[in-house]
């Protein structure tokens, strides 16, 4: 018998006794359902993650070095770093190592009061030297970025977020307005386009950049630094760079062993990696449940089919009699378990797809379908009914034709 | 030509002792004959139609089909040999449930492994008297019209020898005359059928008759008909 009429015939079998086909695929579809949407979800959680936190960061072909030799909780900022890190450390990492583009320096601090005229708000302060902003990836809305020039000469100007805009200019043009930053007048250069929101839902636009010269010299009267950005030239092997920068430092801030670093390096996209990745082996692990529920949905259908083999053994015997061989029984039934799982993971798909589509408009994810997971749990439901109907299969085939058409 | 010698066949018990069913049985069927096999029901009949039908083997002698011994044939040829030479009747019909009438008697052309005709089943059940029934169900037929979808089943690969197994005994008597004349057709048409039953008036239709009786050949006779053959039509 060719397959093509073994598959015509199962599915004709199938058709043709509903409810049990219906039972049969059920498991199936309720585990391939889950798994696809698991892992759909899974992948769609992990992209947005990697997204929020690029967001946040603006780039991931960065390392930043912060003072301090243990890891700082939070955001480095001004009132809570060691005095470590200063403007010719960053300046010898651009002059002296390979691999390096172009380094930045930041001295920033949180919750600086800003004031224009009666109106006053709350917001991070980021002393920057021009081209951190342009690494990071901010545009103007409005204005101009701080210049090369502004460094240089020590400007005091400003480029604001469009929250503090909000918050001291409502209804008025904030380009050239003097605004008061801790006492300190800075005039309005440019009003930044918004970044939403950052992995932790707070807003990413509630922020005035100056250049890191004014900060150090006229606001804050500090010299060290709260962050050196390098960004690399090849940002898939941070490791060598990140070596020569830990050398070149401890070097020029005299450490040597065992003294430890009196700073630490952070890769951006590492730490989004690990971050999203306890989220996805989270959805492994529910994955491997949803498997689980695939093999019970396979179970069923072995007992099912098992009870079919007792059911039909008169068919069995005249099938036999007409020119059936053991093989040809055995066939018929293997693929009949194999068609009706397959048929019960397409089921699957197609709900666990919908789902996962439901869930991701809902939580605002990327639309992900990983199609090679879809393609898995296809040859997943297939392999369970071939699995799992070997067993009824085989004892279709051992029937005694003669037992059977015995009435 | 059917040729059985000296067939054995003993079966083992539970309680380890053997049973003998069929002792040194030996006849010809020459092609084209009509035989019965009749005797009371233990006596061994079933035993020697399924060794005849090729679903069993015997424990010794000889079985011939067409000059060929088939006594020893593996389960996948025998299936062959009952898919090609041999067309069965039984006393319940045997069609599969939920199956229409057509695809009934498609059924052993399936086995064959060649493409299936879809025109010689529909010509066998007009053979049968049967055409306006190609796709009812099994469970819509009476039982007289199941037994002609069986027939034509039967003659689906064309084996030249027809068995059948009290083909009769589940009708009423209209019905089983019907099914008679439908057989001694197929005789006249140059058809071996071998008929086993216990009933004399079923007998009655063939040229001869094995008496079979504690599994031994009683009597192997011609008998001229009782009741004169029905014109075909």
């Amino acid at each position: 018998m060719k397959t093509l009429q073994t598959l015509a015939l199962a599915l004709r079998t199938l058709w043709r006794n509903p409810l049990r086909t219906l039972l049969m695929m059920l498991g199936v579809a309720i585990g391939i359902a889950s798994l696809t949407t698991m892992t759909s979800v899974g992948e769609a959680t992990k992209q947005q993650t990697l997204r929020e936190f690029k967001n946040m960061v603006g780039t991931f072909d960065v390392v930043n070095i912060s003072p301090g030799g243990g890891r700082t909780r939070g955001m480095p900022s001004l009132t809570t770093v060691e005095p470590t890190l200063k403007f010719a450390d960053a300046a010898a990492i651009a002059a002296e190592l390979a691999g390096v583009r172009q380094v930045a320096e930041v001295q920033n601090a949180f919750d600086i009061d800003v004031k224009y005229r009666d109106n006053t708000t709350a917001s991070a302060m980021y002393g920057i030297s021009a081209n951190w902003l342009e690494m990071h990836s901010y545009f103007v809305a409005a204005g101009n970025l701080i210049s090369a020039d502004d460094i240089q000469s020590l400007a005091r100007v400003a480029v604001i977020g469009p929250d503090v805009s909000r918050e001291l200019f409502p209804g008025e043009d904030p380009l050239g307005k003097q605004i008061r930053v801790g006492n300190v007048p800075f005039q309005v250069k440019g009003v930044l386009e918004s970044r939403g929101a950052g992995p932790g839902g707070s807003s990413l636009d509630n922020i005035v950049f100056i250049p890191v010269t004014t900060a150090s010299k006229r606001l804050f009267n500090r010299d060290y630094l709260t962050t050196i950005t390098v960004q690399l030239d090849n940002p898939d092997e941070p490791d060598p760079v990140v070596a020569d920068i830990t050398a070149l430092l401890r070097e020029r801030h005299g450490i040597v062993p065992p003294g430890e670093d009196d700073f630490t390096i952070n890769n951006p996209r590492a730490a989004a990696l690990r971050v999203s990745n306890v989220r996805s082996t989270l959805s492994a692990v529910l994955a491997g449940t949803a498997g689980i529920a695939t093999l019970i949905g396979g179970t069923v259908i072995m007992g099912l089919m098992l009870v079919a083999v007792s059911e039909r053994r008169r068919e069995i015997g005249v099938r036999r009699a007409v020119g059936a061989t053991r093989g040809d029984v055995l066939s018929q039934f293997l693929i009949e378990a194999a068609l009706v799982s397959a048929l019960g993971g397409v089921i699957g798909i197609a709900i666990g797809v919908s789902a996962a589509v439901v869930v991701a408009v809902q939580r605002a994810l990327p639309p992900v379908v990983l199609w090679q997971a879809v393609g898995g749990a296809l040859l997943l439901s297939v392999a369970v009914g071939l699995v799992f109907g070997l067993q009824p299969a085989w004892k279709a085939a051992r029937v005694d034709p003669i037992d059977a058409l015995r009435s | 030509m059917i040729e059985a010698e000296h067939l054995e066949k003993t079966y083992q018990r539970g309680d380890g002792r053997s049973v003998t069913a069929l002792h040194d049985v030996s006849f010809v069927i020459g092609d084209g004959e009509f035989v019965t096999v009749r005797g009371a029901s233990g006596a061994g009949k079933s035993t020697l139609m399924n060794i005849i039908g090729c679903l069993d083997t015997p424990t010794s002698g000889v079985y011939r089909l067409a000059g060929e011994d088939v006594s020893h044939y593996s389960d996948q040829q025998r299936s062959r040999v009952r898919n090609q030479r041999i067309g069965f009747i039984f006393q319940s019909f045997n069609l599969l449930p939920r199956t229409t009438a057509e695809e009934n008697v498609e059924l052993p052309a399936l086995y064959r492994g060649e493409a299936p005709d879809r025109g010689k089943a529909t010509e066998l059940l007009e053979r049968v008297g049967l055409s306006d029934r190609a796709d009812h169900f099994v469970s819509e037929l009476s039982g007289g019209e199941q037994q002609r979808v069986a027939i034509a089943r039967a003659l689906m690969n064309d084996p030249p020898m027809l068995l059948a197994d009290e083909p009769t005994g589940n009708l009423d008597s209209a019905a089983g005359n019907a099914i008679m004349d439908l057989l001694t057709d197929l005789h006249r048409e140059g058809r071996t059928i071998v008929l086993v039953t216990h009933d004399e008036e079923v007998a009655a239709y063939a040229q001869r008759e094995l008496l079979i009786r504690d599994g031994v050949i009683a009597a192997d006779r011609a008998r001229s008909p009782l009741r004169p053959v029905s014109e075909a039509g």
